[in-house]
């Protein structure tokens, strides 16, 4: 293998681009009309077009994106996260085309996709799941709620295909159920072209715990520790960090569940980088979620604290060598955050924002990684994801990585589009995240950018200043135009006079 | 100059002496104001200590981003603030309205003559001050009466100007 093609766009694609520099790999990407400039068209070492800005027309055109594949020469395709990454026929397809997809078998990929047969799959190996409707197959709306009496409420509906918290949907009583399962229904047909849905026990209080897993093609499969992600709004994670504090010094605990992690991986023969998504209650029981078959948006947190360079190994299991690991080398050493900076406004809503970059500063230093696909001159546009970068922080202890995440928010300047910076400085800020105490629903329910109490914020002052000299300079700005006449006329005396006494 | 500027309910008294020096409240300080490479980045240094600020101009306000926060904020120069006390006051329909000038100045024009009628919100007087031209409108509709001045003018502040009845 010594050429790659990308799949895939902004950050994870130079990601991606720099793995395979460092490895001698030639890469080749691929963009629409709307990303000519993008950081990834610009490093890599060939560029071909697909098509206009929708990614429809461009990055999920999986038959352009092989016959580029061929053209150009590459052997292997890597399809990052997101567009085509858990998508098993584009897996098969590369296969039946003699290309090397740099992920997991197509059937693993189908297998975990559908979210009824993954656990119906994990559950056999002996994985505890949430409790919820077992077995797999389409559900009819009476089995559903028939089904529902006996796992209780509080519960969820989620689609099968799902993912992102599209065709979720919150059940309290029997009485809302049948209305609630037909909106996640049509949710769900609209986002993933299946309506199947499958009910699963709501877990009170959890916490979003996900074990790291890389599997070589010998059946060595090895964990890499844990990432705490529940800071989510919406189901989107928002930031990510390792080791979890809810697991802290409990290493029977990490044990365990990196333990229950391989087997759930080894239960659909898998291969390559994947990641277990688990639920975990206030008692420590913890139940198999998910799993992700791909390289998630936040690996580099894992790779920060362990020393491994995930991208780099998959691509060596892809080669067809074996993990340059055992359990025993892994280690995690001290702790790493990652905030999620995304073109959203937290002052409004979380309102996209749209435009060019004109002006940025990244935050460097000791401790500090950043991962961006965006540059000054850059344009964010609505046609994909919000995500600007990914700033991420090590420190040899939870305090410190906070204290350098502070820091590093604090150094951040990027104009031309809002940022949710000002909402990561408050979690910094914010006394249950310091004592990690906090659930999935804690950004929703307790906290809140509302700014109530500014006037008590002793900041609040030097922003009137700031503010009353802005208000001043616009002031003189005008009057300057306003009296510019008059002033021509008196220097034009006042050169004459000078002309006269001088002669 | 002398602005009021409100931040969520609480007014700071800011004068502005000369490019380097403020005052707040009773406090004079020392002051480097500068906008970042022409962003609405801007770099204040004051007393020695030195902050930086996103600035977004909102329609009635400011919008200072700083340390994580959102400021909303108003800005009123004095003028501003006497021109709505002027024009805010509760005015009856009935009694003779006098319009005082809210801050000394010159009188630029009169546009409408003694006697005739004029509506709510009409451009009774122009008054040239702090270099700007500030348009003194009527509270309510009536009858121009009593002009006390004309163009060219210097005026008081609380000087009486005209009436409307």
């Amino acid at each position: 293998m010594n050429k790659v093609l990308i799949a895939n766009r902004g950050e994870i694609a130079v990601r991606i681009i720099r793995a395979c520099r460092e490895l001698g790999i030639e890469t080749v990407a691929v963009y629409s009309e709307a990303d000519r400039q993008a950081l990834h068209v610009r490093y890599a070492d060939e560029a071909y077009l697909l098509g206009p800005a929708p990614s429809r027309e461009s990055y999920l055109r999986d038959d352009k994106i092989i016959d580029i594949a061929k053209r150009s020469g590459a052997q292997a395709i890597h399809p990052g996260y997101g567009f085509l990454a858990e998508r098993a026929d584009f897996a098969q397809t590369c296969l039946d085309e003699g290309l090397i997809f740099i992920g997991p078998k197509p059937s693993a990929i189908s297998a975990m996709g559908d979210k009824a047969i993954a656990r119906a799959t994990v559950s056999k190996a002996g994985v505890s799941v949430v409790p919820g409707t077992e077995g797999e197959g389409s559900l009819s709306n009476d089995e559903l709620l028939k089904i529902a009496g006996k796992i209780g409420f509080p519960l969820l509906i989620k689609a099968t295909a799902g993912g992102g918290g599209k065709g979720m949907r919150e059940v309290q009583s029997i009485d809302d159920m049948p209305g609630l399962i037909n909106a996640a229904r049509r949710e769900a047909e609209a986002s993933f072209g299946d309506g199947n849905v499958y009910l699963e026990k709501l877990v009170e209080g959890a916490r979003h715990i996900e074990f790291q897993i890389l599997a070589d093609q010998f059946g060595n499969v090895i964990h890499l520790g844990e990432r705490e992600c529940s800071l989510q709004r919406r189901h989107q994670k928002l930031l990510e960090e390792t080791p979890s504090p809810f697991i802290g010094d409990d290493q029977e605990l990490r044990q365990k569940m990196g333990d229950v992690a391989v087997k759930a991986a080894l239960a659909v023969d898998y291969v390559n980088a994947g990641t277990i998504e688990f639920l975990v209650d206030k008692e420590k029981n913890f139940y198999f979620l998910e799993m992700n078959t791909r390289l998630q948006v936040e690996h580099p947190i894992t790779e920060m604290v362990t020393g491994v360079d995930i991208v780099k190994e998959q691509i060596r299991i892809s080669r067809g060598r074996q993990l340059s690991y055992t359990q025993g080398d892994i280690h995690q050493n001290g702790a790493a955050l990652e905030c999620r900076i995304n073109a959203e406004d937290p002052f409004n809503s979380f309102l996209p924002s749209t435009g060019l970059i004109s002006h940025s500063i990244l935050p460097t230093g000791p401790g500090i990684r950043v991962d961006t696909g965006v540059y000054p001159g850059f344009e964010i546009t609505s046609y994909y994801d919000p995500l600007i970068s990914k700033l991420v922080t090590w420190g040899e202890n939870r305090a410190q990585t906070i204290l350098r995440m502070r820091r590093a928010l604090e150094e951040y300047r990027i104009v031309g589009v809002r940022t949710n910076i000002p909402f990561h400085q408050r979690m910094m800020d914010s006394h249950r995240f310091m004592a990690g105490q906090f659930d999935t629903r804690f950004v929703e329910e307790r906290f809140s950018m509302d700014e109530d109490n500014i006037s008590k914020d002793p900041n609040s002052e030097i922003a009137a200043v700031i503010a009353t000299l802005v208000t001043h300079h616009q002031y003189e700005l005008s009057a300057q135009i306003v009296r510019r006449g008059e002033r021509d006329t008196s220097n034009w005396k006042w050169v004459g006079r000078w002309e006269r006494m001088s002669h | 100059m002398k602005y009021i500027t409100t931040v969520n309910g609480k007014e700071y008294n800011i004068e502005i002496l000369d490019e380097q020096h403020i005052s707040l409240g009773q406090e004079l300080l020392d002051v480097d104001f500068k906008s970042v490479a022409d962003q609405p980045v801007f770099s204040l240094i004051i007393d020695g200590k030195s902050y930086e600020a996103y600035v977004y101009p909102e329609e009635e306000s400011i919008q200072v981003l700083f340390r994580g926060r959102s400021f909303s904020i108003t800005v009123e120069d004095e003028r501003e603030k006497r021109l709505k006390a002027a024009g805010g006051s509760t005015v009856s329909e009935n009694a003779e309205f006098l319009l005082r000038s809210p801050m000394p100045g010159l009188v630029i024009s009169l546009p409408v003559s003694e006697g005739q009628k004029v509506k709510k919100g009409e451009v009774l007087l122009i008054l040239e001050s702090m270099k700007m031209q500030n348009e003194l409108k009527s509270p309510r509709a009536g009858i121009l009466s009593r002009v006390k001045v004309k163009p060219g003018d210097n005026v008081e502040q609380r000087q009486i100007l005209l009436s409307v009845v």
